[in-house]
């Protein structure tokens, strides 16, 4: 029996669609260890960092939007060659793009790595005693693995239906524990210098980088939603709610205790009490739930290199699901190397570090060569018209 | 492998469609040139050959008015017998009526010996007449049929009480019966080798979107099989995802359900000797709506739907909750219930996966039973079974209390969903979760959820997104997802079945 697939309309990611994958990419482990990460070098005034970094991570944004805006409907794999090759060798483009692609899949896929493994260390450390990392890890794996059998659009909507998920944890744990925050602590505000802001911006930065996958992702929004609003808006949503986390754990512990405790965020939740409530000791239930803010991170930025590479081997989803497989096996290795958590953060400042290279740079670094090339051909043009 | 196997499984079905075809060809192939010649014998001859000895074919002969042989050919039993001594053979033999043709609603002229071997089979009367070469179809159907009673399966407080029965035509006219709009359509198609199953498509011309009309009925024209007993194979054939324990075609035995989905721009199946229709495309929605929810006023509706919802959560997800808490977050239950609930599980001698288990099995079995059991011992029996088994279990120290009452809550929660076959998804999944959440607590229920959210966000029922309109997000379908908003405030229908006369209510025939 033979079947079409419905009635074919092209599925475009709305607006929303491309806010929840932002802001559900951007909000994953780094806001378990975001209080303690900005008040580190910022003190009390650690929730500046936040909307410090985000309008830092706009900028990028914005310039990779604009990008996507130069070349509708295609993704950053399929305009790098047009970026940097010339239309009479078409080789030139896929040689000198290569080095540009490699890095970005390397870079998400090895952030998959860390994020995973984070996750694994607080599921292990603080609910999930007797189980072993690699079966928190495995599992997770397999999450992933699932998901990038699918087309785009089911990572569209799942990301939409998990949105929620995400969002409202982050928002009962922040306001829940303001009732015992002492404002106090958060006091006095001007009192660090431009140099130590910037410092405190960049230890968090791990926290505001993942929207990085909008360089594929952007291929498939609808042509007529606003991308650079939808931007906003989702940077905005995770910058708020960072910084309600960051005011909250500041004025629950005061910034000299956060620096003592390996997950502020979490710890947050163990004293959070809600008068009424059945439950008590929420950790492993935000935990549980925070599997989906994990997950989306990892996920998306997985989707992302599988699906790059399926472009630009320009094959079909058969070979998309056997590279998912197969790029699981040294990624779940990978995810093992560090030996304990100060390394798996250590990793991840350097992560964060890398994600501002290829989220500032790259965009930056294609402007300029769409910049260059726009001057050659219009020069060109003239001679030609002599 | 998959794609190994789905190589394999469309080979069969190509074979088979073939083998179907090849049989239906040859059956019929000896039929089809054959035409009637002008002899009354050689005709009934004819006739009676195809069906072989068959006693249930009537053949009476008779002398019309003027004196020519006929006779009249039948099925026992499908026809209308006082139809063909009235107003057939007392039309052709008395003098006194002038009138020359039987005086039958339906009559047809034919020679063709298979369209008569199909209308005999299909319960019509065919006259033969000597010297004439065509044959009369006579529409005499008539077989005792059920009456219109009320539906079983979908009960409503307030709302019509009529609901379908097995009779195609009865079905399609209690929706006529309705909707009173030149605009419905209906097509009739035949689906079946050996049943030859009447099937009607029926879809408002003007508001359902033409492409899944198309898809709908080519999807039907492509099955081929030799037999359709239920719309529940009609269903399980044309359906997007096979492999799926969602269904992705509500069935109802409603007309009125049938006719509001008509009219949101779905496409209603109703197929002949089942009470059940089916409605095309589905989306998630259908777990938890009743046409009950239009009925009644809005804020109830509203809630009962916030209660339907949470019950089919409980039913998916209460004892897995309850293995995760006492096995792995026992911390997170308030310290004196947590006693009560170590000091009732003292005695039992299972891990916490096993007992629920054993309790879910058992009331699965009960559930089962009551519903083969005949009617006035069902519910003693399913007293007895939850009652003095669940007490006695409790006692003799096997399951602990609150598993009981963990147990009770989530057969009552399975209930509460206004489709049964919907029902019937939550609690198969139900088993999947309860393992894993004894594999890995609270993380392995989150993580069964996302799988089960991954494949609802991938599941398409024709072409529309089996999670719309949650995702993707349409604001104007929210109107009727979660809440019910009140009908003044319907003004367009729902979008994401691709209508084509948006306008429900126009402002202009309003006049404030």
């Amino acid at each position: 029996m033979n079947r079409r697939e419905g009635h074919g309309w092209h599925q475009t990611l709305s607006m929303w669609q491309q806010i929840c994958l932002i802001t559900s990419t951007l909000i994953g482990v780094g806001v378990l260890t975001l209080p303690r990460t900005t008040s580190s070098k910022l003190f009390e005034a650690g929730w500046i960092a936040p909307l410090i970094g985000s309008a830092g991570a706009f900028v990028s944004l914005w310039l990779i939007v604009k990008l996507s805006k130069r070349y509708p409907g295609e993704t950053f794999i399929e305009y790098s060659h047009k970026v940097w090759g010339s239309a009479r060798r078409p080789w030139v483009g896929k040689v000198f793009s290569l080095p540009w692609i490699c890095t970005y899949l390397v870079y998400l896929y090895f952030s998959t790595a860390v994020v995973s493994r984070v996750f694994g260390e607080v599921v292990v450390t603080s609910v999930l005693l007797q189980t072993p990392l690699e079966v928190i890890l495995i599992t997770m794996f397999l999450l992933v693995l699932f998901l990038c059998m699918h087309e785009v659009e089911v990572v569209a909507r799942v990301n939409e239906l998990l949105f929620p998920f995400i969002i409202l944890p982050l928002l009962f744990i922040a306001i829940a524990s303001f009732q015992k925050a002492e404002f106090g602590n958060l006091l006095p505000i001007n009192h660090v210098s431009m140099r130590s802001t910037a410092e405190g911006v960049y230890e968090g930065i791990y926290s505001y980088s993942g929207f990085e996958i909008m360089f594929v992702f952007f291929a498939y929004a609808n042509q007529n939603t606003n991308k650079e609003l939808a931007g906003f808006y989702s940077l905005l949503i995770a910058a708020l709610l960072y910084m309600l986390i960051v005011v909250a754990g500041i004025s629950v512990f005061g910034y000299e205790e956060l620096q003592r405790v390996t997950w502020p965020t979490l710890e947050l939740v163990k004293s959070t009490q809600v008068p009424g409530f059945i439950l008590e000791r929420l950790e492993s239930a935000f935990l549980a739930v925070w599997v989906s803010a994990v997950f989306t991170t990892v996920a998306n930025a997985y989707y992302a290199v599988v699906y790059s590479l399926r472009q630009l081997f320009r094959k079909g989803i058969r070979f998309q699901r056997v590279v998912a497989f197969v790029l699981l096996v040294p990624l779940f290795f990978f995810s093992r190397i560090p030996q304990n958590i100060t390394e798996v953060f250590k990793l991840a400042s350097l992560l964060g570090l890398s994600s501002l290279v290829i989220n500032l740079l790259f965009p930056v670094v294609y402007w300029v060569a769409i910049l260059i090339r726009d001057m050659v051909t219009r020069r060109e043009g003239r001679n030609v018209d002599g | 492998m998959s794609q190994f196997f789905q190589a394999w499984q469309k080979r069969k079905e190509a074979l088979q469609s073939k083998a179907l075809e090849q049989y239906s060809v040859e059956s019929m192939e000896s039929v089809s040139d054959v035409t009637l010649t002008t002899n009354v014998e050689e005709n009934i001859q004819l006739i009676e050959a195809q069906f072989g000895k068959c006693d249930d074919l009537v053949v009476r002969r008779f002398q019309t008015k003027s004196k020519a042989q006929a006779a009249i050919v039948f099925i026992d039993g499908m026809v209308d017998r006082n139809v063909i001594s009235d107003f057939i053979i007392r039309y052709m033999t008395t003098p006194d009526i002038t009138y020359h043709d039987p005086a039958t609603n339906e009559l047809d002229l034919t020679d063709k010996l298979r369209q008569i071997v199909r209308n005999i089979l299909s319960g019509c009367a065919v006259l033969i007449i000597d010297g004439c070469r065509n044959a009369y179809l006579n529409n005499t159907r008539g077989w005792d049929r059920r009456s219109v009673e009320e539906p079983q399966t979908e009960s409503v407080v307030r709302g019509p009480r009529d609901g379908f029965c097995e009779t195609l035509c009865v079905n399609s006219a209690l929706i006529r019966f309705r909707l009173k709009d030149p605009n419905l359509r209906v097509r009739h198609m035949v689906v079946g080798e050996r049943t030859q199953t009447d099937i009607y498509v029926m879809y408002i011309d003007g508001i359902a979107y033409p492409p899944i009309v198309e898809e709908v009925i080519a999807r039907i024209e492509s099955v081929h099989v030799d037999s359709v007993l239920e719309s529940g194979y009609i269903e399980q054939m044309i359906q997007d995802r096979r492999w799926s324990p969602f269904p992705q075609i509500q069935n109802t035995e409603r007309p009125d359900k049938v006719v509001a989905n008509l009219l949101e721009g779905k496409v209603g199946i109703l197929v002949d000797g089942t009470p059940f229709g089916l409605i095309a495309p589905a989306v998630f929605s259908q777990f938890y709506q009743s046409p009950e929810d239009y009925y009644e006023r809005f804020y109830i509706a509203t809630l009962i739907r916030f209660i339907r919802i949470i019950s089919i959560s409980i039913a998916l997800m209460l004892p897995s909750l309850y293995i995760a808490f006492s096995a792995f977050h026992p911390e997170m239950i308030p310290s004196r219930l947590v006693i009560a609930m170590a000091a009732g599980r003292s005695t039992v001698p299972f891990p916490s996966l096993v007992e629920a288990l054993f309790m879910e099995l058992a009331i699965e079995i009960l559930r089962e039973a009551s519903v083969r059991l005949p009617g006035p011992i069902g519910p003693t029996i399913g007293i007895v079974g939850a009652l003095v088994v669940g007490e006695a279990a409790v006692t003799a120290g096997l399951v602990s209390p609150v598993m009981v009452i963990i147990v009770a809550v989530t057969t009552i929660g399975s209930f509460a969903s206004p489709s049964y076959s919907a029902a019937i998804a939550i609690r198969m999944l139900r088993f999947p979760v309860m393992i894993l959440a004894g594999m890995f607590g609270l993380y392995g229920i989150m993580l069964f959820l996302i799988v089960i959210l991954i494949h609802l966000s991938s599941l398409k029922s024709f072409g529309v997104p089996y999670m719309s309109p949650l995702s993707p997000l349409n604001l104007n379908g929210m109107k009727d997802l979660f809440i019910r908003v009140p009908h003044h405030l319907f003004k367009t229908r729902p979008m994401m079945f691709h209508v084509q006369d948006k306008i429900r209510i126009r402002e202009e025939d309003n006049p404030k």
